[in-house]
């Protein structure tokens, strides 16, 4: 498992460079905008302006493609059903199956979307560190103890996940192997889930320990300091990207009311 | 058991986040109440670190295998640190997994947050039988475990079922979804029962980590540093 969001995030690149406050509010508004759109024919300029971010990042396009493949099975199942089942205008139709064009259409419609949505989402997340985000977050407004949380819970996913692993691996050394449904095979897991949830409680304890000594609870410096200021640049993407989005919104009630044509 | 991105409109989703923030602001709230709201985060961030990683263990059902969601345990042992856990939990998964979505967040934390506290009040039935009763340990975790997750479907394909496009064969895209809904039934059960089972392990491993969701305290008592000493961060600016 890859639980890893830094892996590209020091690069450099216009995207890398936006400050993360403005980096954070101007994308999520566009996801938004995105999941606005109901319209077909705004799919292309979606599609454009995705391409466009991705490309300005400079990601590696290996990335995209390992992180759609998993919700890409998801939308697999969801183009295999609904051009078959949805819809009454039939536009092909072989033996007792039919493929229906409302359904194709709203596929097309669900699967761009989907597709624009994750990858300005990877992008977001990809061209800063983690910590960074958070960061901008909780000088956004995230409440303290969600940062905290959000933190310290992906500080310890890797260690917890090794824990498991190995815990994994001392059953299977025990002969343990687990293949057929019975009550032993369900007690076995669950005790595994209990002793992983003891170790992490155990640990948690040494952890909040050392957090103590260390002067936790006492506000020190506030994060927002500690983020770089917004330049003007900054400011400019900010605007420009805000009304990109605006422009996917009133562009979508236009034409769907029929006042653009 | 998440909803992706593009798929509901994006009123459902601007609702999901109303509910979710809702429910997450009643949920800090009813923490920030707590006599030290924060010493209690190590442990809910851990165990949700806990609960990520137990999320990839598969239960086998011959032919196949399923992962178990757990939503009902983080509720039985966090109590309103579930909330925030599940957020959390389901944030992770969006960013590094794409499983869920940014835009479906909000849907997805009430669909699973909710009952998760569900879980948590089922699970204090257990007081009836007494604290050390393992057969009323049991039933309340099963109970927690399995409505926990049924409480999860029934918003899932509730939103599904509601959210259909007009345009499209409501009757036969219901029908269909009933059935899958049905089809829960035995992952509720199972889920129920592995609660359960792991309940009853907690209970005669640590038992203290069951009462933690009510009236917790920290395990091993620590005094707060003394802002007086010398050399405790931030001892020396006033603050508010």
């Amino acid at each position: 498992m890859n639980l890893t969001l830094d892996a590209y995030a020091h690069r450099d690149s216009p995207l890398h460079r936006w400050e993360p406050r403005c980096k954070l509010v101007a994308l999520l508004v566009l996801l938004f905008a995105f999941a606005f759109v109901r319209d077909l024919r705004l799919l292309p300029a979606m599609l454009l302006v995705t391409a466009g971010l991705y490309a300005a990042s400079r990601l590696p396009a290996a990335l995209l493609l390992s992180r759609l493949r998993y919700p890409g099975m998801f939308l697999l199942l969801f183009a295999l059903l609904v051009p078959l089942l949805v819809g009454s205008t039939i536009l092909l139709k072989i033996g007792p199956l039919a493929l229906y064009r409302e359904g194709l259409l709203f596929l097309l419609l669900v699967a761009t979307r989907f597709g624009a949505i994750l990858t300005v989402s990877i992008v977001l997340f990809g061209t800063m560190p983690f910590l960074t985000s958070v960061r901008a977050l909780r000088a956004l407004g995230l409440p303290e103890i969600l940062a905290d949380m959000t933190l310290l819970a992906y500080r310890y996913l890797h260690e917890l996940g090794r824990d498991l692993r190995m815990m994994q691996t001392a059953m299977r050394l025990r002969g343990f192997q687990g293949r057929a449904f019975s009550p032993r095979n369900l007690r076995m897991p669950a005790a595994l889930v209990g002793s992983l949830l003891v170790r992490s409680y155990a640990r948690s304890e040494r952890v909040y320990q050392a957090m103590i000594l260390r002067g936790y609870g006492h506000e020190s410096a506030c994060c927002a300091s500690t983020l770089v200021p917004v330049t003007r640049p900054d400011l400019m993407a900010l605007v420009g990207t805000l009304l990109v989005a605006t422009g996917f919104v009133v562009g979508d009630v236009l034409l769907r009311t029929g006042a653009l044509v | 058991m998440h909803l992706p991105d593009g798929i509901l409109p994006v009123t459902v989703c601007a609702a999901g986040y109303a509910t979710g923030g809702a429910l997450t602001w009643y949920a800090l709230r009813k923490i920030n109440r707590q006599a030290n709201p924060r010493a209690r985060v190590p442990q809910a961030a851990l165990l949700t670190a806990a609960f990520f990683v137990a999320s990839w263990i598969h239960i086998p059902v011959p032919p196949t295998s399923v992962h178990l969601i757990l939503n009902g345990l983080l509720g039985v042992l966090l109590g309103y640190y579930a909330v925030p856990a599940i957020l959390i939990g389901l944030f992770f998964q969006a960013v590094m997994f794409q499983h869920g979505g940014l835009t479906t967040l909000g849907v997805n934390a009430t669909m699973m947050g909710l009952p998760a506290l569900l879980a948590y009040v089922l699970f204090r039935l257990r007081f009836l039988f007494g604290r050390e009763s393992r057969a009323g340990t049991g039933l309340a975790g099963f109970l927690g475990g399995a409505g926990g997750l049924a409480l999860a479907v029934l918003i899932f394909y509730g939103l599904l079922v509601t959210t259909i496009p007009a345009t499209l064969d409501i009757r036969m895209e219901r029908a269909a979804i009933t059935a899958l809904a049905l089809a829960h039934i035995p992952v509720v059960l199972l889920e129920g029962v592995f609660t359960a089972l792991v309940v009853l392990f907690l209970q005669r491993v640590r038992p203290d980590l069951l009462d933690g969701a009510s009236g917790w305290t920290p395990p091993v008592p620590v005094a707060a540093p003394d802002p007086s000493l010398p050399g405790i961060r931030g001892a020396d600016e006033p603050h508010a």
